[in-house]
This record gives structure tokens, sequence and C-alpha cells, in this order.
């Protein structure tokens, strides 16, 4: 994909996020757009490592730079301590114009991540994100237990109580980003 | 008697200090390729002075390696819950401080001739310069330095490269710290030393920052909270108060050396023409990933190609050598400005395609940067104990731009021609199409 549909969609999701109540930090953004990428098959391209909240692309920051860079999203500072929130400008909203075809189709499963991601604050986004994470990682069919132990031991602050409700949660997510494939 | 230090003299840091360990690491044929190895590629065709080379630039990143290593691990600066979290730290410090240095050290030994210059295009699918330094750190050459003291190749690999480059590795919280160190997107003391010593051999005084002040200041920190009520998980390197405008000043002078030397049109362009000489001169248009064949390989190498080339018409890359050597350069007929940006934030692209079919693609070259680097989100510990963001509060963090070039440049030949052209066509050429008119154009 090149780099001004993935500005049409990334800016589209980031407006979707905040739509929906999402803070919108880099953090958000990176979480969702692992789901959108990895879950839902948006192919926008890029590289996912586990860091430090989990599931983070380096790829991803370069491109919010660029997109800053390029008057497309902006930085909105918060009072201290908080980092800030990023945020789509009308020249966002001109280029998701221009690939309206690409943001048509892509919408539904933007819209399933915002509206499942977006109310989420970042320790339930990491928790839902490294859950996806090690279900991938983990053999099929691997047993929300399973699964469960493994996020507790990838992320040892996230208790196996904790592990055990993101992976329920996980998996709902995953259940209606099937039928939304169907 | 045999000495147990070595100091080298140094234009930055005055003196450089190596244990007999590190002297082995520097007399090693990795690193002694670096002394032919330019810093900054062919810019000295543009800034003269700028002929320095990988080899001090290392010296230098182990020189500030250690300086950030000592202050944020002085137990005075560590809070009861970072010694707790960092129990890597409290159990073998010294090897990991002996680990930073060495990999600071080799940082940069698998750079290609001309270090970024020539990176892109010119590397089997999938090679990098970090996957060359990886390589060579865990050649049977190095490893046995690292035998001789017990350290782990992997653990250098890990330091001097960072998580972002290996991305199959998983990283403690303290390696992450430690590569942050090194490699760091906003603090690390590669850019650190890179920003000083490139402005100070170029001659410009943009890259200048008190880098005293700011390493005094340096903390590992939590990472600043990003919501209301919601403190963040994981550490990461960041300032106290006191050292704000000094990271300030940091990144200030990043964001003025890419935009005054790194971008320079000329230098960009010689980068260009470097390039296109290497891929029709390479074996295989491309460089040899064997460690053999890299350590062989360095900027002389290069040159002395580049000037049979210059003077054999049949010879390989005869044409670009010209180029370059003879500053026939293709010259800057299009730049990015904010007014065709808003209309198309790739009209450089535009430009070159339109301009490539009215006149033929040899004429002309395209080139555009974007600003990788993150925003500089460090985290800011105030007098008050409580960590904030570092643009929550400072006013001049979150106003600093990212850097984005978007040049195309023409052949001389035809320079005149299709500059008087774009300036007729150029608001229909970088008009973007909608998707509903490509759609309709391709039925």
């Amino acid at each position: 994909m090149d780099r001004l549909h993935k500005a049409a969609l990334i800016t589209r999701l980031v407006q979707a996020l905040r739509a929906h109540g999402s803070w919108c930090g880099e953090t958000h953004i990176q979480k969702a757009t692992y789901f959108l990428q990895e879950l839902l098959q948006v192919p926008l391209g890029l590289q996912f490592i586990l860091y430090k909240h989990g599931p983070f692309s380096f790829d991803l920051r370069e491109d919010l730079t660029g997109f800053r860079a390029d008057e497309l999203l902006r930085l909105e500072p918060q009072p201290p301590p908080y980092g800030p929130k990023f945020a789509a400008t009308e020249r966002a909203a001109y280029i998701q114009g221009i690939y309206s075809q690409t943001v048509a189709k892509y919408r539904p499963q933007i819209d399933l991540v915002a509206t499942q991601l977006g109310p989420r604050r970042v320790t339930g986004l990491e928790r839902l994100a490294t859950g996806l994470f090690v279900t991938f990682d983990a053999a099929a069919g691997a047993t929300v237990e399973a699964r469960a132990e493994a996020l507790h031991g990838l992320k040892p602050h996230v208790s196996p109580e904790e592990a055990r409700a993101a992976i329920h949660e996980l998996d709902e997510i995953i259940r209606q980003a099937e039928t939304l494939a169907c | 008697m045999a000495k147990h230090f070595h100091e080298i003299r140094d234009p930055i840091h005055v003196f450089v200090r190596l244990t007999s360990a590190e002297r082995e690491m520097v007399d090693s044929r990795a690193f002694q390729r670096l002394r032919h190895i330019h810093q900054l590629a062919l810019t000295y065709l543009v800034y003269p002075g700028a002929t320095h080379r990988r080899f001090e630039h290392s010296l230098g990143v182990m020189e500030l390696a250690t300086r950030v290593f000592d202050v944020v691990t002085r137990d005075d600066n560590l809070n009861h819950t970072l010694r707790s979290e960092l129990g890597e730290l409290q159990e073998r410090r010294e090897y990991w401080r002996s680990t930073l240095r060495m990999a600071a050290l080799c940082h940069d030994i698998g750079h290609l001739p001309f270090s970024h210059a020539a990176e892109k295009e010119l590397l089997p699918n999938g090679w990098t310069h970090e996957q060359l330094t990886a390589a060579l750190v865990c050649s049977d050459e190095l490893r046995s330095i690292w035998n001789k003291r017990k350290i782990q190749s992997e653990d250098v690999v890990k330091l001097a490269l960072g998580p972002k480059e290996l991305p199959k590795e998983r990283f403690s919280p303290w390696e992450t710290i430690l590569a942050e160190i090194v490699v760091g997107d906003a603090l690390g003391v590669d850019r650190m030393d890179y920003l000083l010593r490139d402005s100070h051999h170029a001659g410009v005084a943009y890259g200048r920052f008190d880098h005293y002040r700011l390493i005094d200041t340096m903390r590992i920190l939590p990472s600043p909270p990003m919501e209301d009520e919601e403190q963040s998980d994981g550490l990461a390197l960041g300032v106290e108060e006191g050292g704000l405008q000094s990271a300030e000043a940091l990144l200030l002078a990043r964001y003025f050396m890419f935009s005054q030397v790194y971008c320079h049109p000329v230098r960009r362009i010689y980068d260009i023409h470097l390039k296109d000489f290497l891929k029709e001169w390479l074996p295989a248009h491309m460089f040899s990933t064997e460690t053999d064949d890299h350590l062989k390989m360095t900027d002389t190498e290069v040159t002395a190609a580049m000037r049979l080339a210059d003077r054999d018409s049949g010879h390989p890359g005869h044409l670009h050598a010209r180029r370059i050597l003879r500053r026939e350069h293709f010259k800057p007929i299009y730049q990015r400005n904010p007014s065709d940006s808003a209309i198309n934030p790739e009209a450089g692209r535009a430009v070159f395609f339109a301009l490539c079919d009215k006149f033929g693609a040899d004429s002309f070259r395209h080139d555009r940067y974007p600003q990788g680097s993150g925003t500089p989100d460090l985290p800011v510990l105030p007098r008050n104990g409580k960590v904030a963001s570092s643009l929550a509060l400072s006013q001049v963090l979150d106003r600093l731009p990212a850097v984005s070039i978007d040049y195309v440049f023409a052949d001389r030949v035809i320079e005149k021609r299709a500059a008087a052209w774009i300036d007729k066509h150029r608001d229909e050429v970088i008009r973007p199409k909608s998707e509903e008119e490509s759609h309709g154009q391709a039925s």
C-alpha cells in the first residue's frame, strides 16, 4: 500500500478512535493499528514487534512522524504530566476524499477496531494486544488458560486473572472480526 | 611496564580512554576498517571539512555511552522501585558497563562504504547494515575477544542495535534501557556524538548543544503517563527538569542539522549518483554480505574505482563517476513547498513521473525523505517527583517541525527546459487524481 493510501486509513482510524472516546496517544494508535493489520487483514505493510507496551511498530512510528510533517496529523499537547494526543487535520480529510474508495473498503474494519478499542485505556490495550500476539504465537486451538499463562509470562504485571479476562474479551473481538470477514 | 589504559585524543571529547580489552577490539579488522568509511559519505564535496570517519565517531559513542551509564546507574539517581525493577543492574553492573562500551564501539561496524549513502537497493533483499554488524560481532575473530572477557556476543548485538533492528529478539527492561543509551531515538549517544562531531567538522554551529548538562541530568524514569490518572508501565531514558532545555537544544540541533546539512540538496544528489555508480560497478549490482568481502570493501576501493571509471568511457559506471568527480551533478529543479504539499503531500513524486514521461527517465532523479524518528515524548522528572511528558512541559518540543524533503533533480543538459515545463504545468501535474478518476481512466 503506498504512503498516501496508508495516510488516508491511519488518519481515518485516528478520527474513529477519538469518536469512540480514545485518548489517542501513540500507544493507542499502535495497538489499534496492530489489530487492524494483523487481525482484520488491512494490508498496511507494517512490522510489529513485542515492545514496552506489547506489540509495537517502529515503521508506524515513522509514518506518524511523516504524517505530522505533511500536516495530516497534529499533536495536541496535554497539561502536565500527560503525553500528547494525536488528531487528524483538515488536510487528512482532503486525502481521505481523494482515496475515498480505499477508505470505504476498509471502513467496517476501522469501525470495528475503533468501537472495540476506542473506549479502552493503555493498560487494557496492552493486555488485549499482547493477548492477540500470544494467540498468533500459540498453536491453533490453544486454550484460554494456555494463552493467559503466556500473556502473564510476557507481562508479569498482568495478573493471571486479568490475563484470563483479557483473553476472553479478545476471543469475542476475534469472533466479531471473523463475522466481518464472512 | 605494560599499560592497562590507553588514551586517544579526540576533537570532541578531548580524550577517549580504552582498556586493553577494548584496544584489542579497536585493533580488529572490523574496527580498523571504519578508518576508511566517511561518516557523512560525500558530504565533503559540499562541506569540505566533513572528512571525518566512522572510526572516531564510534570511539565518541563509547565515551558518551559510558558517561550516561555512570550517571543513570549512580545509586542516588535510582529510586527504590527502579532498583528492584533493574535486578540485572544490581547483580552484574560491571559486566553490563563493559558490554555497553563494547556495543557502542561496534554499533557501526556493518556500515557499507560511504555509510548510509549506498545502503538502500545495494544489499540483497532483507539485509541491512545492522545485520552485517550482527554478523561481524558474532564472527570468529570478534568472538575470541568476547570469550576472553566472558562477554556474550548476543548481548553486544542487542545493545548495539536495539529492539527496532532485532524484531525477533526479546529485550528485558534493562536491556531496552541500555540499547536506548546507544541508539535511542531521543537521547541516544549515537545521535549526540554525530550531531556534535558532524557540526564540528562541517564547520556549522547548528549541531552544538550542552551535552555535559544534558548527560548530567539524564535518569532512568517510568514512561510518561498517557491518560488521566494512569501511570504508564515501562522505563525509558529521560531527564530531570533542569535538563529539559538541554534536551530541547539536542532536538533542535537534530532539526537544524537535518534541514541544513544532511538534507542539503547537493549532498543528496551526490548520494544518488554514488548509488547509480555502485549499481553499475558492483558485481551482481550489489554488495556482498560475506563478512570477508565486507571487510575488504571501503570508501578507498570505491573512490579508486570511480577515478578509473571517470577516465575510461568503457568502465562500468563511467557516466555516474564523472558526475561526481567533475562536479557535473544533476541540479535541483523542484523542491517541496507548503503550497504544493497542501494539494499533494507527494507532489515531488508527481513532478518526477511527469518529467520522466515528457523528457525521459535518465535525465531525472527523485529524492524523498520524511523524517522517521518519533515525537520526542520523553519522561521528565520535575521537582515535585511526578514524572511528566516532555511535551507537556516544553513549549519548544511540541512546536518542533518534522523534517521532510522532496526534491526532483535534472541533468544540466535539460535543466532549464524541464524547469520551464514544470512551471507551466505544475498545477495539473501535482493535483492528485481521485480513485474514481484513476479507475475511470483505466477503464
